[in-house]
């Protein structure tokens, strides 16, 4: 009951090499096979930008793109990551020009302490690109459920998302999110 | 300093407009840099091991298949630790601390979760692989206390946490109308988004300790650390620029920190610790459960003749804390004849810690539900019932009230909300297959002020800079900073730098207690106009831009000074007189008006709820509220904080439990998946109003600070609409799906 870990220990001091594109750069890294995708970018790259809320799946705070999919980083191995793409928060931004969906939680003040945001906009860019995901506010509430703001700023991140729609363009708004 | 007759900001330029955060852009991009992801050279890993029971004592440990894993550095316990001092815990001398217990301090267990070792590795995941290698055996003893809802014991009078005026026992007994109800409330998780970390680093040979926490006080963890280590407060230095929420629980210290800064030490490496979830649950932090028992006496007219609020709450066997649920009940009502009472229970649990609105909002579930049952027994309206019973002073002190707009609150609430449109039948309003149901409360909230101080500079590159030793943890406190500052010096905002969390700054206060917006802007507008009069004596002087003029007659406009003929920027005057800058400090403080006044907020929600009643499914609808805070410094964010609150109430409500096993008191649900918090799709559609009266009695600025205030008055605003819809009384929280079908 006490398990407070989703990862199986794993004895050896061991790397493995990984090869894998983070942020649209192409990185070779020497990773411990039993080390989970979001405690390399946070420990090891200094991308603290993705956030452990819980480590079990169950917040969404550590939220990334794995080949333009939105997927918890706790939940996955490093190892897995081979020869994928790897999109975080600090890629979102392009030429020091925020991306809509952060221009929009800018304005429309949709976070409070900061910190489940960026999963929150991780998931959101992507379910802008996902066709399967209706676009009226009901359908974008329920895409969102994975991510929890505790702070309850759920209002004004809705906003931001819609309005990020509106901005762009249903089209466009896909093309973004799936970078 | 803190001149109440003078309203500088009747009509503010800046203050009291949107604002977007001045940190938004560091959240939005990941540079913000919370405690947790943080890095220091030759920094080590963490990783404690948590007591597996709730009762009994730890007999061994067995360390070595811990020892020979790779990367470890050292391992904590009870036989391996330093010798160390207790906090002593005083709110008033500001080393308030959340368990007074030291880690490891004795091998008796008192509750799940308890550390019992913290692992030292090179890296995070040896830490955590040898930490679960490590073999704790336990002598586990029966007779754990599961929780204070599990028992009929009593618990131990607090005689300073109860009140009473005139004779609420007689006029209960004599009163034409009762009610005579009791409530129960589980304990609740702030499960705030970031877990507990600390990052502590000794300095110079082990003399001075740097500690990053993520904290809602960095003094009081700076001067708590003193003590425990035995140092001069001037050699400790605690860091919080980004805090990834608190709710209260971040606002002491807890044992882990000390643990932290004591593996640093006898290690001699910087050393970083980041709760693991359920580590953060079991022993970082609860809202203790409480039972309360509200009598309410009232004549035919709707007047309250008597209030009798009896309390009890837990708290641990390690520390003592105290969730005081009646402190607002003496100044909710006008009523002769109230008494509070406070009893606490010590249960086999994590230290319970303030939690949001804490007490009050406890205590408000419970009042302003027996006001639905009397209402309901009355026959009349809940609103009429309210605005009859409305104190036009505060009925506790018997000072008038600052600024009060509570009728106001729940006229304008109602009318948004249409609730001349309730049938007051029960079950009377339907949609298709659903059940609708309409319900209000009232909130309330204090509004405290503390001392503090700050420090702003003008700058010869044009920018501007304010600190204090306060923290923004999400509420917007860098961006009202800097807003006070653009009001006072006509300076643009992207000028301003604002720098908070740090022990290095100026003192200032715990962001807590919605307290900090009042606090801190006083003090930073008494530094701009230090700094403002430190230029002008420049601009004044021997060759200045001014050379000559009466100091007096220039005033600032527009980032310069300016005597009514031309304007001088602030660069240009600092470098014609070849200087770097100018400073200036500011101090403020309450004064003789906390003598004169009651300073407290108020406000209203109105609650639809609708149930399918196949499936006993309910969800909030709707929440309709208007709030009186004074002043919003910035709109948006004030906005937010009411907002979020609501949907915290809706967890309060009808979600949020933890859960201890009735067999040893383990706490079971110690994760983000089974304590239930509300998500995006259980957010109602939320319509705020903030009512724009500033309150200049509690401040020049007119703000009374907005962050607790929200969540109080949400569930049983709910309660009570979801006894409108189904007949069903609800006093025990969360109302669950099982509490709703055993209505049906």
């Amino acid at each position: 009951m006490m398990d407070d870990s989703a990862h199986s220990p794993h004895p050896s001091d061991e790397t493995v090499r990984l090869d894998f594109t983070l942020n649209g750069e192409p990185r070779t890294i020497e990773v411990a096979p039993n080390a989970v995708l979001l405690d390399v970018l946070r420990e090891q790259l200094g991308l603290g930008g993705t956030k452990k809320g819980c480590d079990h799946g169950q917040c969404g705070a550590c939220t990334v793109h794995v080949d333009g999919q939105a997927m918890n980083s706790c939940l996955r191995l490093a190892v897995m990551c081979e020869g994928q793409q790897v999109t975080t928060v600090e890629g979102l931004a392009r030429d020091g020009e925020l991306h809509p969906v952060q221009q929009n939680f800018l304005e429309c003040d949709a976070y409070q302490c900061g910190y489940c945001t960026p999963g929150q906009m991780m998931s959101a860019t992507a379910l802008l690109a996902d066709e399967r995901i209706g676009t009226d506010d009901a359908s974008v509430k329920e895409a969102m459920s994975g991510n929890i703001c505790r702070c309850g700023a759920y209002k004004n991140i809705v906003e931001a998302i819609q309005k990020s729609r509106a901005q762009l363009g249903h089209d466009a708004a896909r093309k973004e999110g799936a970078a | 300093m803190n001149d109440m007759t003078q309203p500088d900001f009747d009509k503010p330029r800046v203050v009291g407009q949107r604002t977007p955060r001045i940190d938004g852009e560091f959240k939005l991009t990941g540079r913000a840099g919370y405690t947790g992801e943080l890095h220091v050279d030759g920094m080590l890993y963490g990783y404690p091991v948590p007591a597996t029971i709730a009762n009994g004592v730890l007999e061994s440990l067995d360390l070595d298949a811990a020892r020979a894993m790779p990367g470890v550095v050292d391992i904590f316990h009870h036989g391996h630790f330093e010798a160390l001092h207790r906090s002593p815990n005083s709110m008033a001398h500001g080393d308030m601390v959340n368990e007074v217990r030291l880690p490891f301090e004795d091998e008796r267990i008192y509750y799940h979760g308890q550390y019992v070792a913290l692992v030292v590795a090179e890296t995070f995941e040896q830490a955590r692989a040898a930490a679960q290698r490590v073999v704790a055996r336990y002598r586990e003893e029966r007779g754990a206390v599961v929780g204070l809802l599990q028992t009929d014991a009593e618990g131990t009078l607090q005689e300073s946490a109860g009140s009473s005026r005139g004779d609420p026992e007689a006029a209960f007994g004599g009163a034409e109308v009762k009610v005579d109800s009791t409530y129960h409330i589980a304990a609740e998780s702030h499960l705030q988004m970031e877990m507990h970390a600390t990052l502590a680093e000794w300095r110079d040979a082990g003399k001075r300790l740097v500690v990053h926490e993520s904290t809602q006080g960095v003094f009081f963890q700076r001067n708590a650390m003193a003590r425990v280590f035995g140092l001069a407060q001037e050699n400790l230095e605690v860091i919080s620029h980004y805090i990834g929420s608190g709710f209260g629980n971040k606002l002491f210290m807890w044992p882990h920190s000390v643990a932290t800064a004591v593996a640093a030490r006898m290690t001699g490496r910087p050393v970083k610790v980041v709760l693991p979830r359920q580590q953060d649950m079991t022993g970082g932090g609860n809202r203790p459960a409480s039972r309360q028992r509200i009598r309410l006496g009232a004549d035919r007219s709707g007047k309250l003749t008597s209030v009798i609020h009896d309390s009890t709450t837990e708290t641990s066997l390690v520390h003592q804390y105290v969730d005081t649920c009646g402190s607002a009940t003496p100044s909710f009502y006008a009523c002769d004849n109230v008494s509070t009472s406070q009893r606490v229970l010590e249960v086999n649990h994590g230290t319970p810690c303030p939690m949001r609105a804490p007490g009050e909002v406890s205590g408000i579930f419970a009042l302003e539900t027996a006001m639905d049952e009397l209402a309901v027994e009355l026959g009349m309206d809940p609103v009429e019932l309210r605005l009859k019973n409305n104190a036009e002073q505060d009925p506790a002190s018997g000072l008038p009230w600052s600024s009060k707009h509570l009728d106001e609150c729940l006229t304008s609430a109602a009318r948004r909300f249409g609730w001349e449109q309730r049938n007051p039948a029960i079950g009377s309003m339907r949609d298709g297959d659903e059940i609708i149901g309409y319900g209000m409360a009232s909130c309330t909230w204090s509004a405290g002020r503390q001392p503090c101080e700050a420090r702003v500079e003008l700058r010869a590159d044009g920018s501007l800079f304010a600190a204090c030793g306060t923290q923004d943890i999400g509420t917007g406190t860098y961006t009202i900073v800097a807003q006070a500052v653009a009001e006072l010096t006509g300076a643009e905002l992207s000028r301003i730098e604002v720098k908070l969390g740090e022990t290095s700054l100026p003192a200032g206060p715990l962001s807590g207690g919605s307290m900090a917006t009042a606090t801190v802007l006083p003090a930073v507008a008494a530094a701009a106009r230090d700094a403002l009069d430190a230029l002008k004596e420049v601009a004044v002087g021997s060759g200045g831009a001014f050379e000559g003029s009466d100091a007096d007659s220039l005033s600032a406009q527009a980032g310069g000074l300016t005597d009514g003929k031309r304007r001088v920027s602030f660069e240009e005057i600092l470098g014609t007189s070849k200087l770097s800058s100018v400073n200036g400090q500011g101090s403020a403080a309450p004064g003789s008006e906390r003598s004169e006044y009651a300073f407290r907020s108020f406000g209203a929600h109105f609650v639809e709820v609708r149930i399918d009643p196949e499936i006993s499914r309910v969800r909030v609808a709707r929440v309709v509220s208007s709030i009186d805070i004074g002043r919003a410094i910035n709109p948006p964010t004030a906005r937010n904080q009411v907002e979020g609150g609501i949907v915290m109430g809706v967890g309060m409500g009808l979600l949020e439990k933890l859960d201890y096993d009735p067999r040893d008191a383990r706490l079971i649900n110690a994760n983000v998946a089974d304590y239930i918090v509300p998500t995006h799709a259980d957010a109602p559609e939320i319509d705020v109003e903030l009512l724009d009266y500033p309150d200049f009695k509690h401040n020049e600025f007119g703000g009374r600070g907005v962050g607790e205030i929200g969540l109080t008055g949400v569930a049983p605003a709910i309660s009570n609409a979801l006894y409108h819809a189904t007949g069903k009384r609800h006093r025990d929280l969360p109302i669950t799906i099982e509490a709703l079908l055993a209505s049906s």
